[in-house]
C-alpha cells in the first residue's frame, strides 16, 4: 500500500473516531437542558437510540465521563476532547494527504502524526480499563471511539514506516508548532463548550428545590447508609432502576464520605403505597419490608445487615422485579431463602405497620411521589442533579456559602393535621309548654338487674 | 495554493465544523433548559406530593363524626390527651342507626368485625389476630375507627358500659402489642351500647374474626374495627 493510501486511510480512521466523538458528546450535551433523552447506543455511528438504561448511559452518567464536575455543571466531557483530537489528527493526515508531489511528507510529519495517534490509545485503555473495572458496564459507542483509536494509530504507524523521504535529523522546535495546533484544537473546543453550555442556578446549587417540614426520626425508620458529618436523607425504593443508578453515582463521588446519609424507603409499589396506582417496581414493598427486619424493628438497628439487603436488591432488581410481578409470594420465599434472618418477620404486622410509617414520612413531610430523592440537611437536590450535575451541586450545596444558603430556607408549613376539630350538632331544644303545671319528680329508676348474658 | 495554505485551510475547516457543532448543541439544550426552567410552575408536569388517603366514600356527614369522635377521644392538638368521653350516638352524628350504617358500607373490604362472648370484653386469638392485621393496614388512612356495640339483651345502661369496655380492649391490645406512639394520635372509639345503630344481618358476610353462625345477636356483640381512607 502506497503512503498516500496509507495517508488516506489514517484520515478515514480518524474521520471515523470523529464522527463517533461527536454522537458521543451530542448524547452528553442534550443533558445539559436537565431533562431526560434518549442515548446512542451501537457499534454503527448514530444509530442504536434508546431511552432506557444501557451500557452507554451507564458510563455517560459516571463520574468518568467528565473533568470539572465539581466546577462545571456535568463537567467538560471527555468526548469532547476526544473530538478535538480526532479532527486535530484528521487534520494533520489530511494535510499530508493534500500535499504535492513536490513535497512529499517528511519523516518527521510522519512520526509526529504517530506519535500524537498514541494518545487517543492511551486514553482508550485507560477508559476501557474504568469501563469495565469501575463501572461494570462497556458503552458501543466508546468501543467505538476505542477501535477508531486503534485503526487510526495502525495506520499512521504503517504510513510513517512507508514514508520513503530522508530522515534528516530534526530539531524538537520544529514539533513544538504542530503540537501546539493539537493544544489549540481541544482549548478552543473545551472554552467554546464552557461559554456557550447553560449555566446552573446559583440559587438552586446552593440551596436545592424545597425543604423538608422536618428531619426528624420519631418512628425510627430510618436505615444509615453513611456516617460522615453532613446530615442527609435519601428517599429509596430497593428495586426502583434510577436509586441503584444514583446509588452509584453517589458511592463514586467523593462526597458521599462526607454525608451522614440515612434511608427512607419509599417502595413505588400500590401494595403498600396508597399513593401509587400502578406498580411501577412490583415486589419492592416486599424487598423494604426484608429491608426494615434486616435492620430489626427494634429501638437499634443492625444496619450492615440492611445494607447487605439493600446491595443485593440492587443487585437482582430485574429478576425480582419480574418475579414479584409473576408471583409475590415466591419472591418473598426467594428473600427469606436468601436471608433467613428475615424469617418471620417478612409479612409480618409489625413490619408492615414500620413500612406505613416509613411511607408517612414522605406524607408528614409533603415531598413529591417519586424516588430517588435526597435531602441535604433540610433541603432537597433538584431531581435535574441527580445525575449529571451531582458532583457540581453536592459540591455547591456543602460549601460554607452553601451551609448558610441552606440554614436559610425556611422550612415549609406542615401539612394540615390529619383530624380537625368540628363541632358537634345542633340539638334542637324542647319548646317550653305552653300551661306550664306544677311535676312531681320521677322516681328513681330501679337498677337494671339484667343484660345480654340473660339468653 | 500552496501546501501551507492547503495545510491552514484543512485545519481551520477540521476546527470549525466541532466548533460550530459544539456551539449548536450548547445552544439547543440552553433554549430547552429555560423552556424547561419556565415549565416547572405548571402543575400538571409536577410529582403529585404524599398525601394520606382521601377516598370516594369520604362524605361531609362521615368526616363529621370522624372529627367530632376525635374530638371526644382527644385526639385532636390541645385537646387534653387521650381517653373518650362518654357520647350520646345522637350528638355524634344527627343520624338515624341505619343510616349511620349505611355510611360505612363502602368499607366492606377495609373493615373487620371483632366478635365478644356474650357479657365478655376481652379478645380471643382470632380477634386478637384480626386487629392486629387490621393496624398492620393502616395505608394512608388517618384514623382508626373502633366502633364497639353490645346486643339488645339485658339493660341500656349495663350494655353501654360492656361495649365501652370491648372499645378499650380492642385499644388495650394495640397499645401491648405495637406500642405506638401514634396510636394515641389515630384511633378513636366510639360505644354505642344496645341503642343506636345496631348492625344487621347484612354485616354477617363481612370479615368477622369467628366462622359459623351469624345472628344479629351475635355480630351487635362487637367492635368494628377499620382504617377509614379520609383525609379529615
Amino acid at each position: 500500500m502506497s503512503n498516500r493510501s496509507l495517508l488516506a486511510v489514517t484520515a478515514a480512521a480518524a474521520l471515523l473516531g470523529c464522527i463517533f466523538a461527536a454522537v458521543s458528546t451530542s448524547d452528553f450535551m442534550q443533558h445539559l437542558d436537565r431533562q431526560v433523552h434518549a442515548i446512542h447506543c451501537s457499534f454503527i455511528p448514530g444509530a442504536g437510540k434508546e431511552l432506557g438504561e444501557s451500557g452507554c448511559k451507564a458510563v455517560m452518567m459516571s463520574p468518568y465521563s467528565s473533568y470539572l464536575r465539581e466546577s462545571v455543571w456535568g463537567g467538560v466531557p471527555v468526548s469532547l476532547w476526544a473530538l478535538a483530537t480526532f479532527a486535530f489528527l484528521f487534520a494533520r493526515a489530511a494535510t499530508l494527504l493534500w500535499r504535492s508531489a513536490e513535497s512529499p511528507p517528511s519523516r518527521a510529519e510522519t512520526r509526529f502524526l504517530f506519535v500524537a495517534t498514541l494518545l487517543p490509545v492511551v486514553m482508550s485503555v485507560i477508559y476501557g480499563f474504568l469501563s469495565v473495572t469501575q463501572v461494570g458496564q462497556t458503552c458501543k459507542v466508546c468501543v467505538g471511539i476505542y477501535v477508531s483509536s486503534a485503526a487510526v494509530c495502525v495506520a499512521a504507524l504503517l504510513a510513517h514506516r512507508s514514508n520513503e523521504s530522508v530522515d534528516e535529523p530534526t530539531p524538537l522546535s520544529r514539533y513544538l508548532p504542530w503540537f501546539a495546533q493539537g493544544v489549540a484544537f481541544v482549548v478552543v473546543l473545551s472554552l467554546t463548550y464552557l461559554i456557550a453550555a447553560p449555566k446552573a442556578d446559583p440559587k438552586k446549587a446552593l440551596s436545592g428545590c424545597g425543604a423538608l417540614v422536618s428531619a426528624e426520626d420519631p418512628a425510627n425508620v430510618m436505615l444509615t447508609l453513611g456516617s460522615g458529618e453532613e446530615p442527609a436523607i435519601e428517599v429509596l425504593d430497593p428495586l426502583c432502576p434510577s436509586c441503584k443508578a444514583f446509588d452509584a453515582r453517589l458511592a463514586a463521588s467523593a462526597f458521599k464520605r462526607r454525608l451522614a446519609l440515612k434511608a427512607v424507603l419509599f417502595p413505588l409499589d400500590p401494595t403498600c403505597n396508597w399513593m401509587v396506582t400502578e406498580a411501577l417496581h412490583p415486589g419492592a414493598c416486599a424487598m423494604s419490608e426484608a429491608l426494615l427486619c434486616a435492620a430489626g424493628l427494634g429501638a437499634t438497628h443492625d444496619d450492615d445487615a440492611a445494607l447487605d439487603v439493600l446491595r443485593w436488591a440492587f443487585k437482582q432488581q430485574d429478576k425480582l422485579r419480574e418475579l414479584a410481578a409473576k408471583d409475590e409470594p415466591a419472591m418473598r420465599a426467594k428473600i427469606e431463602a436468601q436471608f433467613p434472618k428475615v424469617k418471620g418477620c417478612l409479612g409480618s404486622a409489625q413490619v408492615k405497620s414500620k413500612l406505613t410509617k416509613s411511607l408517612r414520612w414522605a406524607v408528614s413531610n409533603a415531598i413529591p411521589v417519586l424516588t430517588p430523592q435526597l435531602f441535604v440537611g433540610n433541603a432537597r437536590l433538584c431531581d435535574e442533579d441527580t445525575d449529571l450535575g451531582l458532583e457540581y451541586t453536592l459540591a455547591k450545596m456543602l460549601s460554607p456559602k452553601g451551609k448558610a444558603a441552606r440554614a436559610a430556607v425556611k422550612a415549609p408549613a406542615p401539612p394540615r393535621p390529619a383530624i380537625v376539630p368540628v363541632a358537634p350538632p345542633p340539638v334542637a331544644k324542647p319548646k317550653p309548654a305552653a300551661l306550664p303545671f306544677p311535676t312531681e319528680p320521677p322516681a328513681e329508676e330501679p337498677a337494671a338487674p339484667s343484660d345480654e348474658a340473660a339468653q | 495554493m500552496n501546501d501551507d495554505a492547503k495545510g491552514f485551510t484543512v485545519l481551520g475547516v477540521a476546527l470549525l465544523l466541532p466548533l460550530i457543532l459544539v456551539a449548536v448543541w450548547a445552544s439547543a439544550a440552553g433554549r430547552r433548559y429555560a423552556a424547561a426552567s419556565a415549565a416547572e410552575s405548571d402543575p400538571s408536569k409536577q410529582a403529585a406530593i404524599a398525601a394520606v388517603s382521601d377516598d370516594a366514600y369520604c362524605t361531609p356527614a362521615l368526616k363529621a363524626i370522624i372529627r367530632r369522635v376525635a374530638g371526644a377521644c382527644g385526639l385532636l392538638e390541645g385537646g387534653g390527651g387521650r381517653g373518650c368521653q362518654p357520647m350520646q350516638a345522637q350528638k355524634v352524628a344527627a343520624l338515624s342507626g341505619p343510616d349511620f350504617n349505611a355510611m360505612f358500607r363502602p368499607l366492606s373490604k377495609r373493615a373487620h368485625i371483632l366478635q365478644f362472648d356474650p357479657m365478655k370484653t376481652d379478645l380471643d386469638d382470632d380477634a386478637r389476630k384480626m386487629v392486629e392485621k387490621a393496624w398492620s393496614d393502616q395505608r394512608g388512612a388517618s384514623f382508626f375507627f373502633v366502633v364497639s356495640r353490645a346486643s339488645p339483651d339485658g339493660a341500656a345502661d349495663y350494655n353501654e358500659g360492656l361495649s365501652r369496655d370491648r372499645a378499650k380492649s380492642v385499644l388495650e391490645h394495640l397499645q401491648a402489642k405495637f406500642k405506638d406512639d401514634d396510636l394515641k394520635n389515630q384511633v378513636g372509639l366510639l360505644w354505642l351500647g344496645e341503642e343506636y345503630a345496631q348492625l344487621s344481618e347484612e354485616f354477617c358476610t363481612w370479615s368477622r374474626s369467628r366462622s359459623g353462625a351469624c345472628t344479629p345477636t351475635d355480630i351487635n356483640r362487637s367492635a368494628f374495627v377499620a382504617w377509614i381512607d379520609c383525609a379529615i
